[in-house]
């Protein structure tokens, strides 16, 4: 027993190495950004409130970029409202109440940190379940993407964004509605890569790809990015392409959270399917 | 003796929020992110007891982590930085001995022993931070990139301080 105790005074150093080592191999495991109990706390309290103290000292810069993109926001939405279409059939007419039902809305927050050079970015916003956000929830700017809620606190959430080794999006090319996944491989935050192209669709440089809207996160119709270059694998069933992000995640300074309405509904009839079978 | 607890406690907030405020903002072509906060375990005095050599270190890198979201990441790095120290120090400076109260610096060590130094334990903590972030080997050489041009700035940073805030002990 003597010669026990000796031995660890004598080693203590690797041991204390050994059991710190562990303690922050076993944080790292546990603690991804999935798992939000412990992590929200900690950033609700000290950090959250430091970082958004940080971005109102800051924000006043982005105002110019702001009020840019809300005027075409505005213009873009003028564009779509009832009032602008000219109606040439004059008898055909709609019941507002049951033709059209509210599937999404969407409430603006505040960016109060971003990142965009590492492997794995994440952004914080100002707001939370306090005021109706929940987990996997998209996230968008206008109508370009930018990530999903995955943790949230009292005040805060917490969105991995598109730049991200576990963000994977379904998306599709607008101009013949066929599936792609879009990724992010590193490095240079403008540019992603569609993978899973099957080998009969014809690709371009400069084609859209949108969302799908089969995720349950995004609407479909959202402006992913336009195709950059094109290659073509050899044993395999898919091509690959790189795209050029739409979206600038390098300024996000006021992004919109989309909370879907039909939510349960959707989920609801998946689970009572997997149930009855 | 005192003094040199409040210097480096000083120093250890200094460097926590100028990494979370500035640093993890600035990027340069997604390749280089600078993590200039270790400075601080480099210039720990040479006679910092070993248990706290370690467990400085993982406090510096649990701080960083709850900032950045990433519990455990840094702390790991930073644990694996500060257990190499000792061995790089002894392996180095072949037996000389060290004044009390001094820490490592360019002036007093000369800019070889300097240079030789940092650019380990730099490299060390660079190399165990990337690769835990990625955690998987399909983008080996993409990472390793990144960790060398992170190094190479993060020493630049390094080096530059010395210069700046040089004072002979």
């Amino acid at each position: 027993m003597r010669y026990l105790l000796y031995f660890f005074r004598k080693h203590y150093y690797y041991f204390l190495f050994v059991a710190l080592e562990a303690v922050s191999l076993v944080l790292l495991v546990n603690f991804n950004a999935y798992q939000n109990s412990a992590l929200s706390r900690v950033s609700e309290g000290v950090a959250g409130s430091v970082l958004e103290a940080y971005s109102n000292a800051f924000e006043y810069l982005s105002l110019r970029r702001v009020n840019r993109i809300l005027a075409e926001d505005n213009a873009r939405m003028h564009s779509s409202r009832m009032e602008a279409f000219y109606q040439a059939d004059t008898n055909s007419f709609f019941h507002k109440d049951t033709l059209y039902k509210l599937e999404y809305k969407y409430i603006s927050a505040r960016v109060i940190s971003n990142s965009t050079h590492k492997r794995n970015n994440f952004l914080m916003l100002n707001k939370g379940k306090d005021q109706g956000i929940e987990v996997h929830m998209g996230v968008i700017i206008g109508n370009r993407i930018v990530g999903q809620v995955v943790s949230v606190s009292k005040h805060f959430s917490w969105v991995m964004s598109l730049l991200n080794k576990d963000s994977r999006i379904s998306g599709k090319l607008k101009k013949n509605d066929q599936l792609v996944n879009v990724e992010w491989s590193g490095g240079n935050y403008r540019k992603g890569d569609v993978r899973e192209i099957p080998k009969h669709v014809q690709i371009m440089k400069g084609d859209t790809i949108i969302t799908s809207g089969n995720s349950d996160i995004f609407p479909q119709g959202l402006l992913i990015g336009t195709i950059d270059t094109y290659t073509i694998v050899q044993d395999d069933n898919f091509n690959n392409a790189t795209l050029k992000f739409a979206t600038d995640f390098n300024s996000l300074s006021y992004v919109e959270v989309v909370i879907d309405l039909m939510c349960k509904e959707k989920e609801g009839l998946k689970t009572s399917f997997k149930s009855s079978n | 003796m005192t003094i040199i607890y409040l210097k480096n406690i000083g120093r250890f907030f200094f460097l926590v929020f100028f990494q979370i405020l500035i640093l993890n903002n600035i990027q340069f072509s997604g390749y280089i992110t600078p993590y200039f906060y270790i400075y601080f375990i480099l210039l720990l005095p040479f006679e910092t007891p070993r248990w706290l050599l370690l467990s400085g270190a993982f406090l510096l890198g649990i701080t960083i982590d709850i900032f950045s979201n990433t519990p455990g990441l840094n702390a790991a790095a930073c644990v694996m930085m500060a257990f190499i120290r000792p061995f790089i120090i002894s392996s180095i400076s072949s037996g000389t001995e060290f004044m009390m109260g001094t820490h490592p610096s360019l002036k007093n060590q000369g800019i070889k022993w300097f240079a030789y130094y940092s650019v380990i334990l730099i490299l060390s903590h660079h190399f165990v931070l990337f690769y835990l972030e990625i955690f998987r080997f399909t983008e080996f050489f993409q990472t390793l990139l990144r960790v060398l041009l992170s190094t190479a700035f993060t020493l630049l940073l390094v080096f530059l301080s010395e210069y700046l805030f040089y004072t002979r002990e």
